[in-house]
């Protein structure tokens, strides 16, 4: 199993390290694109036809999936039926036969029972593997696109610097190129090639006339993409069809019209940005990326058309206005045009990793919290699942389970098998909260007895099954969650846990578990959990049923999991500062505690009230966390952290979700809140700044009204918009750890009554930042009246007597 | 605890649960057979993709029955029913003279593996009401059961799934005969 997954690091580490050199490349695409006066006058013209808030002058945005890719939607057609002498057989492939073994393809699209239903939808997975040939295509396609980019940057007439000469002959040389700098945001490439999500629909057909009484067909639909669902319209249609014309041509149309869909409107977002997509309930959040992929898509449409007199035949020629915003930002509309069917499709803009289909986490949690609420079962103890004792939350085994990478199968006996399909996928994204891969690549939606041998050869893995079988095999499962009856069950056959250094450190006598029986300093602490509930589990569970009965919706839910398991994360990273010393999971840390860029701040991680309280909480998690230490999902994030680290997106030397906790949850005093505020003004003033280069401190200021008649030379230039591009990060960061369920902007907002003048006036600063910014203003929009009053206070005093302390 | 109340009680009222494991060869009429005992009439059924698994209870003995699929890719899928098994009912369609030896290789298979090595065997002779189809005595002959079942308590009953005929005579003799109660 190690074996193939080692060349894997070894690649991801070298497209990591060349990070700096791919950044440089997005950054030309808009020197291309906006630089030429050509492309601003048509701008200036489509303007006019839609409403965009500002005249818009950034990057070249991207498209999260171009018309001009190369990739389809939607990669095959499959259809099998349940023959009665044979049994299940594959009928029809579509474009071509799909590589991999045909009778366990059929065998799955055909569930167990599915002659008692008329009609069921399952999900299941493939592994396509990347074979020598398609990674030649792959290189050839990489060095068309290279020598296509050179040529257009000749023609239009572009200085090439110096530095970009040298990353194209680095992409010639085998490096990614720049598709390759976002496919970390699109898909979870970490552990191989991506994924094939198959959807499959099945439908049973009572037909006398027939031997033996019915039809059993099931076409499915195999895709990259992870919102598989949308599709389901489209099936249940073609199915129909098929049933009405069993021929290639039926698959072959079904194909052609899922492939013309077009999303090339919709921008690809950064994964901070995705994140604050997620949370927010902002409808129109980064409504200005929209518009701006519709002011670029006019622009290549005029162009176009001004180009040749005879427009192609493919593209006719498209009415000005044609092109909406979406309504909601959460969700891009197109439609799909099958039979002479209209069909709406609506596709999910932020896309978190491990969120495949269109599962409910409140209804997972529903099924198993109700029984429990009314008569709890004890669980067989273990040290990774039951960290509260017997009688832990259900969801909360499950979640231990997932992370300590267990054997977990999700049964619902006479249930349709989409229902466990969907548990699974519920469950995959629960664990994972967006952070954490590794879940959906070993996810069995849906399988059954056939395939039983080479699920058992998989270390760790979440199944759906609807044979009662499984049950009576402990040995084939650690934990068992049985949907019909929302009861979970620990394997009496399950591995006990390996007694670690960590164990030893926490356990009696231990040095850990001295500390933490320490009474605190602070009396009455609200943070400290009591006795009975050392991990907050239980307050978190609480919590989140509160939740689901006061009907928050599905976000609030997904949201709460998600800063369950960042909170899970940095509890790990902590103990294993404890206990070994250092941990991967804290890059940079030294360098933040040190304070090496002078914030005037120092300290990372999670917020405790004091060191015993910190021992306690990290005591409480020890099994888990040593569960999860040897872990596919574990080693994933150091890898994610590692990657992020070596790109610079994040903000080095200042740990801003860690001072931003501790302006939530501290009383940190005048001076210390002082620092807080100027060191987080700082770290958005001084983003993108070069460290190492010499008169950083001075840099030019794009906002100086002076400048704009300053003929800039490139290399200013190009240094600007990187500065522009850091600080719009920094500010992203800054957003993710407000985000408006916890307060939003409103402890930044404090800093507005702070006594030092000074850091009153930086608040102003920094808030004007994130008011200019696309996302920021929403949050800024949420804040409260009486910051807001502030806020023109002090700017006016600020302004009033002279000039203002900074730039 | 309450379930060892009920354990209890079990054994004063003399009740008994078995676990029946039913196979055959497709289209033999397993799923009719099944839906007989749990419905008691007849119904029409469709090829079973896959497996059905009902509740049964007859004079105080609770039956769970699995009808697992016949086609013959989907055979070697039966082995994962075995274990726990106390009962392996085989269907036989009476009117295929045809098959009956695909049928014998198959049922030798299942009978001699050592997860059914201490399971009763009921072979229903069914479709009796089919003109021209084998009896009891003829069925017990081509399979050999004298040779393939020595080590195993087993009878063969004539049935017509379609009436019930036969069938809860097979479930009778199947409650009497089962020894060890279900751990």
């Amino acid at each position: 199993m190690a074996a193939p997954v080692a060349p894997q690091l070894y690649r991801q580490a070298s497209s990591a390290s060349n990070g700096s050199g791919l950044r440089t490349n997005g950054q030309r695409n808009f020197g291309d694109q906006d630089g030429s006066p050509q492309a601003l006058s048509q701008r200036g013209s489509a303007r006019s036809s839609i409403v965009t808030p500002a005249p818009y002058d950034g990057p070249h945005l991207r498209s999260q999936y171009p018309a001009n890719s190369t990739e389809n939607h939607v990669e095959y057609i499959l259809v099998a039926s349940f023959d009665i002498d044979r049994g299940s057989i594959m009928e029809h492939q579509y474009p071509g036969p799909i590589s991999g073994d045909e009778n366990m393809l059929a065998e799955l699209m055909l569930p167990d029972q599915a002659h008692v239903r008329s009609m069921d939808w399952t999900i299941f997975f493939l592994h396509k593997d990347t074979t020598a040939e398609e990674e030649a295509r792959e290189e050839r396609k990489r060095v068309r696109k290279i020598k296509k980019r050179r040529r257009e940057l000749e023609k239009a007439g572009e200085p090439i610097p110096d530095d970009e000469d040298l990353d194209l002959e680095g992409l010639d040389l085998g490096d990614d190129d720049d598709e390759d700098m976002y496919s970390e945001s699109t898909a979870d490439d970490s552990e191989g090639p991506p994924l094939i999500y198959v959807l499959n629909l099945v439908n049973t057909k009572q037909d006398q006339t027939v031997k033996r009484g019915a039809i059993v067909k099931a076409m499915a639909i195999c895709t990259r993409h992870s919102f598989l669902h949308i599709y389901k319209p489209l099936l249940l249609l073609a199915l129909e069809e098929y049933f009405r014309a069993p021929v290639v041509e039926t698959l072959a149309s079904l194909y052609n019209a899922v492939n013309s869909m077009d999303l090339s409107l919709m921008p690809r977002l950064s994964s901070l940005e995705r994140n604050i997509l997620q949370t927010s309930d902002v409808k129109d959040m980064f409504v200005e990326k929209f518009s701006v992929m519709i002011q670029q898509k006019m622009a290549d449409d005029e162009h176009r058309l001004s180009q040749n007199s005879v427009p192609s035949s493919t593209d006719s020629p498209t009415p000005k206005g044609k092109y909406q915003p979406p309504r909601d930002t959460h969700e891009f509309e197109s439609r799909v045009q099958y039979n002479g069917v209209p069909v709406p499709i609506k596709v999910p803009v932020a896309i978190t990793p491990e969120t495949v289909g269109d599962f409910s986490l409140v209804k997972l949690i529903s099924t198993f919290a109700t029984p429990h609420a009314s008569s709890p079962q004890p669980f067989t103890i273990h040290p990774h699942l039951t960290t509260s004792g017997p009688y832990t939350h259900p969801i909360i085994v499950l979640i231990n389970a997932l992370l300590t990478q267990k054997r977990i199968i999700f049964l619902g006996h006479n249930q349709p098998s989409g229902s466990v399909a969907e548990a699974v996928l519920a469950a995959c994204a629960l664990a994972s909260g967006g952070i954490l891969k590794g879940f959906t690549r070993h996810a069995f939606p849906y399988t059954d007895l056939t395939k039983i041998d080479d699920l058992l050869k998989v270390p760790g893995f979440i199944a759906g099954v609807t044979n009662p079988a499984f049950a009576h095999k402990p040995e084939w499962w650690d934990v068992l969650c049985d949907l019909p009856t929302g009861r979970m069950k620990i394997s009496p056959k399950i591995e006990g846990a390996p007694v670690t250094e960590g164990l030893l450190f926490f356990q009696q006598n231990g040095h850990g578990a001295h500390i933490a029986k320490e009474h605190s300093v602070l009396n009455g602490d609200s943070k400290s959990h009591p006795s009975n509930d050392p991990t907050g589990d239980t307050v978190f569970m609480d919590s989140v049923m509160n939740s689901i009965s006061n009907r928050h919706g599905e976000p609030a839910v997904r949201n709460k999991f998600r800063a369950w398991v960042h909170r899970f994360t940095l509890i790990a990273a902590a103990f294993e500062e404890v206990v070994y010393g250092a941990s991967a999971l804290n890059i940079g840390a030294a360098e933040t505690d040190e304070d090496m860029y002078n914030y005037g701040v120092g300290g990372h991680g999670l917020v405790w009230a004091d060191e015993p309280t910190r021992m306690r909480e990290i005591q409480a998690n020890v099994g888990r966390v040593e569960g999860w230490r040897q872990t596919r999902s574990y080693y994933s994030l150091i890898r994610d952290l590692a990657r992020t680290w070596e790109k610079g997106e994040c903000v080095r030397g200042i740990d801003v979700g860690y001072q931003v906790d501790r302006l939530r949850t501290l009383r940190v005093g005048d001076a210390g809140a002082a620092d807080i505020y100027m060191a987080l003004a700082r770290a958005v003033e001084r983003a993108g700044v070069d460290f190492d280069d010499p008169d950083y401190e001075n840099p030019l200021d794009p906002d100086d009204p002076d400048s704009e008649d300053w003929q800039l030379d490139p290399e200013t230039e190009v240094r600007l918009l990187k500065r522009e591009k850091a600080r719009h990060e920094v500010i992203n960061q800054l957003l993710c750890v407000m985000p408006e369920n916890n307060g939003g902007l409103f402890y930044i907002g404090l800093g507005l009554f702070h006594k030092d003048v000074a850091v009153r006036q930086a608040i102003v600063g920094l808030l004007e930042r994130i008011n200019a910014h696309e996302a920021g203003r929403h949050f800024w929009a949420q804040l409260g009246r009486f910051a807001k009053l502030a806020f023109f206070r002090v700017k006016r005093d600020g302004e009033n007597p002279q000039n203002r302390a900074s730039g | 605890m309450g379930n060892s109340i009920s354990k209890m009680l079990d054994k004063i009222f003399g009740n008994k649960e078995m676990r029946l494991l039913m196979l055959g060869l497709d289209a033999a009429g397993k799923t009719t057979i099944l839906y007989n005992l749990k419905l008691e009439q007849d119904v029409t059924t469709i090829p079973t993709v896959g497996f059905n698994v009902e509740a049964v209870t007859y004079k105080n003995t609770k039956f769970n029955v699995w009808d697992v699929g016949g086609q013959d890719k989907i055979r070697p899928l039966w082995r994962h029913y075995f274990s726990g098994t106390q009962g392996l009912v085989f269907v036989i369609d009476s009117s295929d003279r045809e098959r009956i030896d695909e049928a014998r290789t198959e049922l030798t298979r299942i009978i001699t593996d050592r997860e059914m090595k201490d399971a009763l065997l009921l072979v229903f002779a069914n479709k009796q009401d089919i003109p021209g189809a084998l009896k009891p005595e003829e069925v017990s002959r081509l399979l050999r059961l004298n040779d393939v079942a020595k080590d195993h308590t087993w009878k063969v009953q004539p049935s017509c799934a379609k009436t019930g005929d036969g069938i809860f005579e097979g479930l009778q003799w199947l409650g009497a005969h089962v020894q060890v109660p279900p751990k």
